[in-house]
């Protein structure tokens, strides 16, 4: 096999073959350059099969230097990495490896060393050749694509191989192909081709320097500033907001008070991971030893998102004191009188008081309890006047409006009980008793109100009960106090009944209301009747027989208690929710104004007689207290102002204030608590 | 038929929000883009999405007005951007086919676009730009310190980003447009104040910057590719309206050592006097890279840094900068703000040790009219100048200390640029703990609370300004009518409750003082009536404020329940704030305590 070492340069290195593996020299890497460079010679039909002649030309020229010294045969070299030998000696023994220096050692060596440059490292004989300086010259020849020794001259005339003076004919005696003599067709198409190119613009001559810089030359784009371009048609510009500005936290040196303690950070872990502060403030003693900080491309690359990422929209934030979006409301002190504090409180009964009425002169007050008594007490000192047993629950009571009758109206179980109150001087007791009479066998004159309802002298309470036939749970009297209406609400279609006292008459009227109805009310001055079921309050004209007027959405969900303004034309209703609606009957069937209020079911609300106020209980303890000036002036919308909050009563069983009512003459409210007490609130 | 939710009869066309927003890929669709094609557009752009009050397809999609979206598509770029597609393709292909020679001639001509017309149309006026500068600015200034990154990020476009900062800092520089800095943990704050416009920008603390792995460059490239050429038309712009020619054209001598910022206002003072660089300069400039090992070795940084770093070049005129000052200040009308800054250090020299920030202090300086010089060859004046009135040491320095001179920490500098007067160097001198560094961005009595250090700064301030001195202990105690204290500004609010209470307080006095005279005309005995005043005024506030309560609450029971809403978010807001400060001044207490504790 021939050795071949690219340093021993006296012959013509080029005709090795290329794929000799075991070709291992200095200049190997110059191969590729050295085989395309001379190709032309024809030297690269040279094969696997020329590489005998090859080696026996190259022992020619080396025989008295260098012995072939091929250890190990046509093997890759792989195989003998991690050998301790390289080959074998003549005589078979194995040619150990040298040493391998340390690297930093042989580092160190070919710092010194100024001639390392030309030192390589032969693998195959392991050890390091020193190139000499014919070598390096040929070797940059060969780089320069020159063949390797210089007086080599590729352009020498050439020697024909074959002597052919005395011979007749030429080896070939083809003539001459014309082609050799024209231009060539195919290159003038392509020249064509890229002309064609140029003037279409496909292909474009290389810029000058000069106009490339010119190109990316900034020049002033905007024109002076009195450049105001008109209005664009484009869609309006959201500007980005500008990322917020540094606190004194974020200072290097904050003072001492921006640093939380220890105990501060850790307990920011115990946080939800939003909450806890992005940053934490650090103080650093002196400039210099301000760390880089770590997240500066990170936020950066969030603020980049942020700008093309986020929706944006112009917002208006409200920076406004808070103070200045609450209403302005006139002045409490201008609305007086209205109830403030409590005055009086009437104990006596022994259970929750569910309902109160105040008589129609104001002196005297009746209340009803679940323990099932009836109590009436003299307003201005608290006596209790008198008091019955009725034996059940007691729901509603109401005083007959009429001064000339002392008539209390009480509801109690499936019952409605008229009794007389003993109020009064003699000829109202007269014409009481009178009233309170009923002949026993009552004629039927309609088959109708029989079967509900009969009409039954009660010796005991000396009054007159009305048996129902369901639970009743409102009683409410017509201002002239001969008719009173009563609530029965699992009657279903005869849920309502009118009953005139004078004649003992109980009349039903099949109004058709979509749920149980939850109470009823006369119009003050007119002949309207307002029915209230759970959603909505209809109003009905008892003249035309009970024609439906007109239907008040409230949006409520569960209307407990209504109450009408003493002009007829505004309606307040509480509701289950805590929610009190106002409605101004002429403007709409929807609410003028709804307030949230409490925080739990309104039980009742109230308006006053005379005085511009209206008031709520509820079973959170407390009641409110309202102006609601009503204008004559149509066009002047009611004026709603929270006057003041009532506390005083005690929750029990869940229960607050169960009824409220003012007195008719002055600005007082009496209120009606679970807590068994009955108190007066007084201005 | 059942009628659908959003029927619409064939061949009505669509309205409303369903006509006007269509989602992302829905325009990815109508433009006929690929998705990071859209997003580049987009950037370039600058189309954002938008919130449609009713959104058709659903919360979770992103909504692009049909506007914006059409607004790409008419866009000259589009067709550019295509087109470089295709060439790319071409490129590859005659790579794919190893011919080289057509490769490279590909290579060469790639076609470019260019992005004037955009800003233009982003910003038709030169203020919009403005106002838009802030990213802008904070990006490229980011990027001018971040290292080469090979595959992501190319030396050109680092070197560009610098070049671009470095001339808009030497504007504001040269034109004292300056107004606060603050060094924060996350980096230096600068705001100056152009044509009007305050614009704030961060750049990165001069060290090597982390590069983190979970960011797409493709992106903050896209943004920076619009970031400098919009900066480079706004230099540009800002450099005509003094009359400087752009792009300036440097000593390529002092380009090479990249010093850039003092080469930029040697350029502008050789512009504005139409005067030659002097010729000696060259006699300077062979000096070694002996002061970039220096900092080599305190600071590890990259190549690129310490190569700005080096501001080794030649300048044997110290006032070079004084001189270039005055001459703008003929040139221009300029406002009291302007002014103020220019004169804030007139007149002082100072010198920079090492491991200062010296980029930052070279732009700050002289923005405030002061001359700097620094340790190295090429500065402009050497350490043992008698004439230095201020030498910035970072490190405590032993020995060999010049009385003539204050030795100082770099916080003084920043500290007086925001307080606008020249603070007493006391507290800064160096090897001290220096005093808090405070944010000139924060409205101390807006937020609530008032640091220390700022009252001390006020007080300060105020002193200089009647040029009287501060009196402590005294000056405070007879404030008489707090009304017209506060319309003189002299003191804050805090002050003027504290004055208020104090009046009240003496008011009540007076007012018992009177009962009690009356009392004793009207022959009452003299009873228990040493009442306390105090408590008085505390149970009459009390009272007051109850009512209020209950005010405020019924004044809440009328309104509606969005206002309502409102008004619980805004008090919420409040409390929040307060609770912080709340915190801090237990803080604050606590470390009193300790402190107290400590002495005693």
């Amino acid at each position: 096999m021939s050795d071949s070492e690219g340093y021993d340069s006296d012959d013509y290195p080029s005709i090795r073959g290329s794929d000799s593996e075991d070709e291992e020299s200095g200049s190997s890497g110059n191969e590729d350059v050295l085989n395309t460079s001379n190709n032309d010679h024809g030297n690269d039909d040279e094969s696997d099969s020329s590489e005998l002649h090859e080696g026996v030309e190259e022992s020619d020229s080396s025989e008295d230097e260098v012995v072939p010294r091929n250890t190990v045969g046509d093997v890759p070299l792989e195989w003998y990495r991690d050998e301790k030998h390289i080959g074998y000696d003549i005589t078979g023994k194995k040619i150990k490896k040298k040493e391998k220096e340390d690297k930093l050692q042989s580092f160190l060596a070919s710092a010194d060393d100024s001639k390392n440059w030309r030192k390589i490292y032969d693998e195959y004989n392991d050890e390091d050749v020193e190139l000499t300086k014919e070598d390096i010259k040929s070797i940059s020849r060969l780089l320069e694509g020159k063949a390797p020794h210089r007086d080599f001259d590729p352009y020498a005339p050439y020697v024909d191989w074959f002597k052919w003076d005395d011979s007749k004919h030429p080896l070939s005696n083809a003539p001459e192909p014309k082609r050799r003599f024209i231009p060539s067709k195919s290159e003038s198409k392509l020249v064509n081709k890229i002309k064609l190119a140029i003037r279409k613009g496909l292909i474009k001559p290389k810029k000058s320097k000069e106009e490339e810089e010119e190109e990316e030359s900034v020049y002033p784009l905007w024109g002076d500033d009195s450049n105001s371009t008109g209005k664009n048609d484009h869609l309006s510009y959201i500007p980005a907001p500008k990322p917020k500005l540094p606190g004194h936290e974020e200072s290097f040196n904050p003072s001492l008070e921006y640093i939380p303690t220890q105990e501060e950070i850790n307990s920011y872990q115990l946080m939800y991971e939003e909450d806890r502060p992005k940053f934490i403030p650090k103080r650093f003693t002196s400039m210099r030893s301000i760390p880089a900080y770590e997240n500066a491309v990170k936020e950066c690359f969030e603020r980049c998102l942020d700008l093309y990422l986020c929706p944006r929209v112009r917002k208006k934030r409200l920076n406004i004191d808070p103070e200045s979006l609450k209403p302005k409301l006139p002045n409490r002190n201008d609305l007086k009188p209205y109830p403030v504090s409590c005055y009086l409180e009437y104990r006596g009964h022994e259970d929750a008081v569910t309902s109160i009425s105040v008589e129609a002169s104001g002196q005297w007050i009746a209340s009803g309890s679940l323990d099932g008594t009836v109590r009436i007490w003299e307003v201005e000192t608290g006596r209790c006047l008198k008091h019955w047993k009725i034996g059940e629950a007691v729901k509603y009571v109401s005083w007959n409006p009429n001064p000339e009758h002392s008539i209390l109206a009480v509801s109690a179980g499936q019952d409605v009980l008229l009794l007389n109150t003993g109020c009064g001087n003699e000829e109202v007791q007269k014409s009481t008793k009178e009233l309170l009479s009923v002949e026993m066998p009552m004629p039927d004159d309609s088959g109708k109100t029989a079967s509900s309802v009969s009409w039954l002298q009660d010796d005991k309470l000396e009054g007159i009960r009305l048996r129902h036939s369901k639970t009743v749970t409102a009683v409410e009297w017509h201002r002239k106090g001969d008719y009173f209406s009563t609530v029965m609400p699992a009657g279903e279609s005869r849920a309502i009944f009118i009953h005139k006292l004078s004649k003992k008459f109980t009349q039903t009227l099949s109004f058709k209301l979509q749920g149980p109805a939850v109470t009823s009310v006369f119009h003050p001055t007119r002949s309207f009747f307002f029915i209230s079921t759970k959603k909505i309050i209809r109003v009905y004209d008892l003249v035309k027989e009970g024609k439906l007027v007109k239907k008040l959405e409230t949006g409520l969900r569960e209307i407990s208690s209504i109450a009408v303004h003493p002009s007829g034309d505004h309606i307040i209703v509480g509701s289950g929710e805590g929610k009190l609606c106002w409605f101004d009957m002429d403007l709409s069937s929807k609410p003028y104004k709804t307030l949230k209020l409490h925080q739990k079911d309104i039980n009742n609300v109230s308006f006053h007689r005379s005085y511009p106020l209206f008031a709520t209980c509820s079973d959170d303890c407390t009641a409110y207290v309202f102006h609601g000036m009503v204008y004559s002036d149509l066009n002047q919308n009611p004026l709603i102002v929270p006057l003041e909050i009532l506390r005083g009563h005690s929750s029990t069983n869940g229960r607050g204030v169960m009824d409220c009512k003012f007195h008719p003459r002055q600005p007082w409210l009496f209120t009606a608590g679970a807590d068994s007490v009955v108190r007066l609130y007084c201005h | 038929m059942v009628k659908h939710k959003h029927y619409r009869p064939p061949g009505k066309k669509k309205e409303g929000n369903a006509a006007r927003y269509i989602t992302r890929s829905q325009a990815v669709k109508q433009l006929q883009v690929s998705l990071p094609l859209f997003r580049k557009l987009c950037i370039l752009k600058g189309v954002f999405p938008r919130e449609p009050k009713k959104k058709v397809k659903g919360n979770h999609h992103t909504y692009y007005h049909l506007k914006d979206v059409s607004f790409i598509q008419h866009e000259p770029l589009l067709e550019r951007l295509r087109e470089i597609r295709a060439y790319e393709r071409k490129v590859k292909k005659a790579d794919a086919k190893k011919n080289r020679d057509r490769a490279n001639l590909l290579r060469q001509r790639r076609p470019t676009y260019r992005l004037d017309k955009i800003i233009l149309q982003r910003y038709p006026n030169f203020i919009d730009a403005l106002r838009d500068l802030d990213d802008c600015l904070t990006m490229v200034h980011l990027f001018a310190a971040l290292p080469a990154i090979e595959e992501r990020i190319e030396v050109k476009r680092i070197h560009n980003c610098r070049r671009l900062s470095h001339e808009w800092q030497a504007y504001i520089s040269r034109t004292h447009k300056l107004r606060k800095v603050f060094v924060s943990v996350k980096g230096i704050y600068y705001q100056a104040e152009v044509k009007g416009q305050k614009v704030t920008w961060l750049t990165p603390h001069p060290l090597q910057q982390v590069l983190t792995e979970d960011i797409d460059f493709n992106i903050v490239l896209n943004f920076l590719e619009f970031y400098e050429a919009l900066l480079a038309f706004v230099n540009c712009h800002l450099y005509r309206s003094i009359n400087v020619k752009y792009p300036p054209i440097l000593d390529p001598r002092l380009e090479a050592l990249a010093a850039d910022l003092y080469a930029l206002s040697r350029y502008f003072d050789a512009n504005s006097r139409s005067a030659v660089l002097d010729p000696q300069a060259s006699s300077l400039s062979g000096s070694g890279n002996v002061e970039s090992q220096q900092i080599g070795d305190s600071v590890s940084e990259s190549e690129l840094r310490l190569a700005q770093l080096q501001h080794q070049l030649p300048s044997n005129e110290p006032g070079a900068l004084m001189h270039l000052v005055k001459d703008v200040a003929g040139e221009e009308e300029e406002d009291d703000d302007t002014r103020e800054c220019k004169k804030l250090f007139k007149d002082m020299k100072f010198f920079l040790n090492r491991e200062v920030y010296r980029e930052s202090l070279l732009f700050v300086i002289p923005a405030f009219g002061g001359t700097v010089s620094w340790e190295g060859d090429g500065a402009p004046f050497e350490e043992n100048d008698e004439s230095i009135t201020h030498q910035i040491v970072d490190r405590p320095m032993h020995g060999r200390q010049t009385l003539a001179r204050e030795y100082i920490q770099p916080q003084w500098v920043y500290d007086c640029i925001n307080a606008r007067i020249i603070l007493p160097t006391g507290g800064y001198l160096a090897g001290r703990d220096p005093p808090p560094h405070l944010s000139p961005f924060v409205d101390n009595e807006a937020e609530g609370y008032v640091p220390d250090y700022a009252e001390t700064i006020k007080q300060w301030k105020t002193a200089g300004r009647s040029e009287v001195l501060p009196l402590p202990g005294v000056g405070k105690e007879d404030l008489e009518d707090p009304q017209k204290l506060l319309a003189e500004g002299v003191i804050d609010r805090a002050k003027a409750k504290e004055a208020v209470e104090k009046k009240k307080k003496m008011m009540a006095l007076e007012r018992q003082y009177h009962d009690e005279l009356n009392k004793e005309l009207h022959g009452v005995p003299h009873s228990s009536s040493v009442s306390n005043i105090d408590n008085h005024i505390s149970g009459k506030e009390t009272e007051d404020k109850e009512e209020f309560d209950d005010d405020s609450e019924l004044a809440k029971l009328s309104l509606s329940r969005r206002k309502r809403g409102n008004l619980e978010a805004a008090e919420k807001g409040i409390k929040r704030k307060k609770d912080h400060i709340d915190v801090i001044r237990e803080r604050k207490r606590k470390l009193k305590e300790s402190q107290k504790s400590k002495e005693g």
